[in-house]
């Protein structure tokens, strides 16, 4: 039974994994991750870990994945960016040179600690995981759950971590407010971006759109905007998205 | 059988493995019927009670009192056309019901609706020699699965919005998951408050633990010992908030404010589509409610009046607290106005999240201090009073930011985080 | 394990309903679709405009300060199951990191990153006659000598428009 659902969820984690890669629309990517999140989550399950799960299911499907859906709508990076453009150098050469110096450090390793990767269960006495059968026909049923122990650990041996995870995500808070606000003072002129209110046709994908990804957003620019007028209507954007 | 255990004894027996399995099935196919049912009961007594506010007549054709007008509507949406936009994401277009649908059915796994909790009962009832709670199923995580489901939940309405590949679907479903993703963490915040008494996930225990007579009532009368009660009744105040934004249930249906987004999220769906987001909308209001009970109201927990079998009051204590809870999401759909999106946002940021962890603290401080032997009206009070005066700085903290918050942005223009 | 099957076979059950109403739904459902029916949805006129392809980066912000509060939700409920074993040592941490994470909170506040409404601010717009003009037709009485406030803010003040 155990084994089953194993490789279920180790074939939902991989074919997930894959899709990260493999495809090519940002939204599709993070729905992949979305699904080996999940199969993380079952193979959680599956070892018993039933706390854990939850939290995968929480707080990495439940948000932090919902973050990078916001991060791709809010630059509008929902579209097959050009896959044959380099931003480094010869950077296909060095991914497959990092990735076949991955793959044989993990051999090494492997080999190297082969038997002992495993681990012991966590919670050998200290609790029952799992019913069992006493000799007078009883059943002692499982525990209710690890969480209790979970808990035990975080606030007694590892409270120092568990302090400085606080201290983590206000740095983390701290630099996504940095790095969202625009800069004081007079308003640089923004990047070339189409006024929202200009009158298009509805849509039709010229060749020069599809080929290039930021065709489309300065072709119909108008040369004599200025930047008050774009600042109104940036302002006027941020109304519509708000509406 | 101890308290703490509370999985569900069905499957620690030694029952044969095909009867547990045809046992799961029966109830997983009454749950699954028994939602439906409900759902279809739901909507009709929404629209007709909605109909009652409003000095109409409301549905009164399809069977007596037009009672199957839902299942009318809802065979009629099979005949329909169903339209998928030129623009849109295939794929995702299609899967995003099943994300909606999905979730919203298996919340109700975890919510127990029968039992015999009276006088010290453990909620067991045996199906041919077999014990097994009345539900469906009683997992580790419990009242965490509820949470993991309505954080899926968010993905339906999001991508739905998003592979429409139209405008007011897009507003609409950026939108929603801003709005689900804020009241999930006050949602999350009211629920440490139950934990806090029970010291337990496990929606049977949580039941359990509320079955029972709880303080006296200015020494009259004993009340239940309802969450609701013992917890003070801000915890489940702000749960209730949260899990109205959390359905986009009016006065929080910003989400499909049709005056400005048209249908919001779902404009593109139509046929089968569009009613299994509808189903899912209504479902997810039918099994929250079930979830509010549960974890403040007792559950099925109640009084064995005599006449019927003990085991049957538990179902009638159940869906009598859940009919309460109906009625009260459609008197509040018939009497408030709409939020604006911005008031919506400080709700629960500014007051409900700041509010609900503060409480936290506070029935923790208290309990803390009660254990420490500071047990007396006196000693209370004193802490009472010190946690207040240290909330109070922190309060006045929170409205100097928020003063700040709204001079920098009318200094330096919306257009900072823009 | 097995207290998770029931939940496997609602899971099941719930996608094969679903399925199964597409499938009937594609059976029974007429197919008379046009470019018109499968154009994005404007109350009947042709789409002026675009989707929207960037929203204000406020959300981003908002989904951020869920994360950090996430992460201390999933902290409280361990130790709301045990907080009473753990004794004022426990309360004294979860003190500090909820006092870290409402430092945060402030934080963000403080900088308006969790505003939403509209931001009144002072438009200065041209001196006009109090009678009526080529750019509007609302008469300003009084309107001589007021305007002349000078921490208004100039960046949009395009004439005859309103913030």
């Amino acid at each position: 039974m155990e084994a089953i659902v194993f490789f279920v969820s180790a074939a939902i984690i991989l074919a997930g994994g894959l899709g990260v890669i493999v495809l090519r629309n940002p939204v599709h990517a993070a729905l992949s991750l979305v699904a080996t999140l999940f199969g993380v989550a079952v193979l959680f399950i599956d070892m018993e870990a039933y706390f854990l799960a939850a939290v995968q299911v929480i707080v990495y499907a439940g948000a932090i994945v919902v973050l990078f859906l916001f991060v791709i709508m809010l630059v509008g990076v929902d579209k097959a960016e050009d896959i044959y453009a380099e931003p480094i150098i010869k950077q296909r050469q060095f991914a497959a040179l990092a990735a076949a110096g991955m793959l044989i450090l993990v051999a090494l390793v492997g080999v190297a600690f082969a038997g002992d990767v495993t681990g012991q269960p966590s919670n050998e006495d200290m609790t029952i995981s799992r019913a069992i059968e006493n000799p007078d026909g009883t059943t002692t049923p499982a525990e209710t759950s690890n969480i209790n122990q979970l808990a035990e650990a975080l606030f007694t041996d590892y409270v120092f971590a568990f302090e400085i995870t606080a201290l983590l995500l206000t740095i983390a808070v701290v630099g996504a407010v940095v790095l969202a606000r625009r800069p004081k003072g007079d308003l640089q002129p923004l990047p070339d971006v189409e006024p929202s209110w200009a009158l298009r046709k509805p849509r039709a994908v010229t060749p020069t759109e599809a080929t290039d990804p930021s065709a489309g957003d300065d072709a119909d620019q108008d040369p004599d905007e200025t930047t008050v007028d774009q600042a109104a209507t940036d302002g006027a954007e941020t109304d519509e998205a708000k509406a | 059988m101890p308290a703490i255990f509370s999985l569900d004894p069905l499957f620690l027996g030694d029952a044969g493995n095909l009867e547990i399995l045809a046992i799961v099935l029966a109830k997983v196919v009454i749950a699954f019927a028994g939602l439906m049912v409900s759902v279809m009961l739901m909507v009709w007594w929404e629209r007709k009670f909605i109909s009652d506010l409003q000095n109409r007549i409301g549905p009164n054709r399809a069977g007596p009192f037009g009672i199957l007008q839902t299942l009318a509507d809802g065979i009629k949406l099979f005949f329909k056309e169903d339209l998928i936009p030129d623009q849109s994401d295939r794929f995702v277009f299609k899967l995003a019901p099943y994300l909606s649908l999905v979730p919203a059915f298996l919340v109700f796994a975890v919510v127990p609706i029968g039992g015999d909790f009276s006088n010290g009962g453990d909620g067991l009832i045996s199906v041919f020699g077999n014990d097994t709670y009345v539900q469906l199923a009683d997992p580790h995580i419990g009242i965490l699965f509820v949470l993991a489901m309505s954080s899926i939940a968010v993905y339906g309405i999001m991508l739905a919005g998003w592979s429409s590949g139209s405008k007011y679907p897009l507003l609409g479903s950026v939108r929603a998951s801003a709005q689900m993703v804020s009241y999930e963490a006050a949602l999350g915040l009211a629920l440490v408050a139950v934990l806090l008494k029970t010291g337990s996930l496990s929606t049977t225990t949580i039941v359990r633990e509320q079955a029972g007579e709880g303080p006296e009532f200015l020494g009259l009368f004993p009340m239940p010992d309802w969450n609701v009660i013992v917890l003070g009744v801000v915890p489940f105040i702000i749960f209730f908030i949260a899990t109205t934004a959390e359905l986009n249930r009016p006065p929080f249906d910003l989400v499909e404010a049709e005056q400005e987004i048209v249908g919001g999220f779902h404009t593109e769906y139509s046929s089968i589509r569009f009613a299994l987001f509808f189903l899912a909308e209504f479902m997810n209001v039918v099994t929250m409610s079930a979830v509010m009970v549960t974890l403040f109201f007792g559950g099925p927990a109640g009084p064995d009046l005599g006449v019927l079998p003990a085991a049957l009051w538990g179902f009638v204590w159940f869906f009598a607290k859940l009919f309460v809870f109906l009625c009260l999401f459609i008197g509040l759909r018939g009497t408030l106005p709409r939020l604006r999106y911005d008031q919506l946002m400080d709700l629960g940021w500014k007051l409900l999240i700041p509010l609900a962890l503060g409480w936290v603290l506070f029935l923790a401080t208290l309990d803390v201090f009660s254990d420490r032997g500071w047990t007396s009206g006196g000693e209370r009070l004193v802490v009472t009073g010190v946690f207040l005066a240290a909330m109070l700085v922190f309060a006045g903290l929170l409205m100097v930011a928020i003063s700040n918050g709204k001079k920098a942005r009318e200094r330096d223009g919306e257009e900072v985080f823009g | 394990m097995g207290q998770y099957l029931p939940i496997l076979a609602l899971l099941i059950l719930a996608v094969l309903f679903a399925a199964i109403s597409f499938v009937a739904s594609g059976l029974f459902a007429p197919k008379r679709t046009t470019s018109a029916k499968r154009a994005p949805y404007e109350c009947g006129v042709e789409p002026a405009q675009d989707t929207p392809d960037r929203f204000p980066v406020r959300f981003f912000l908002v989904a951020m300060i869920f994360i950090v509060f996430d992460i201390e939700i999933i902290f409280l409920y361990p130790w709301a199951t045990i907080f009473r074993q753990l004794g004022l040592f426990g309360l004294v941490a979860m003190f500090i990191f909820a006092f870290a994470v409402f430092e945060s909170f402030v934080y963000l506040i403080g900088n308006g990153a969790l505003d939403w409404g509209p931001v009144k601010r002072a438009v200065r717009r041209e001196l006009v006659d109090p009678g009526r003009t080529a750019n509007t037709t609302i008469r300003r009485v009084g309107a001589e000598g007021r305007m002349e406030f000078d921490d208004v803010d100039t960046r949009t003040a395009t004439p005859g428009e309103a913030a």
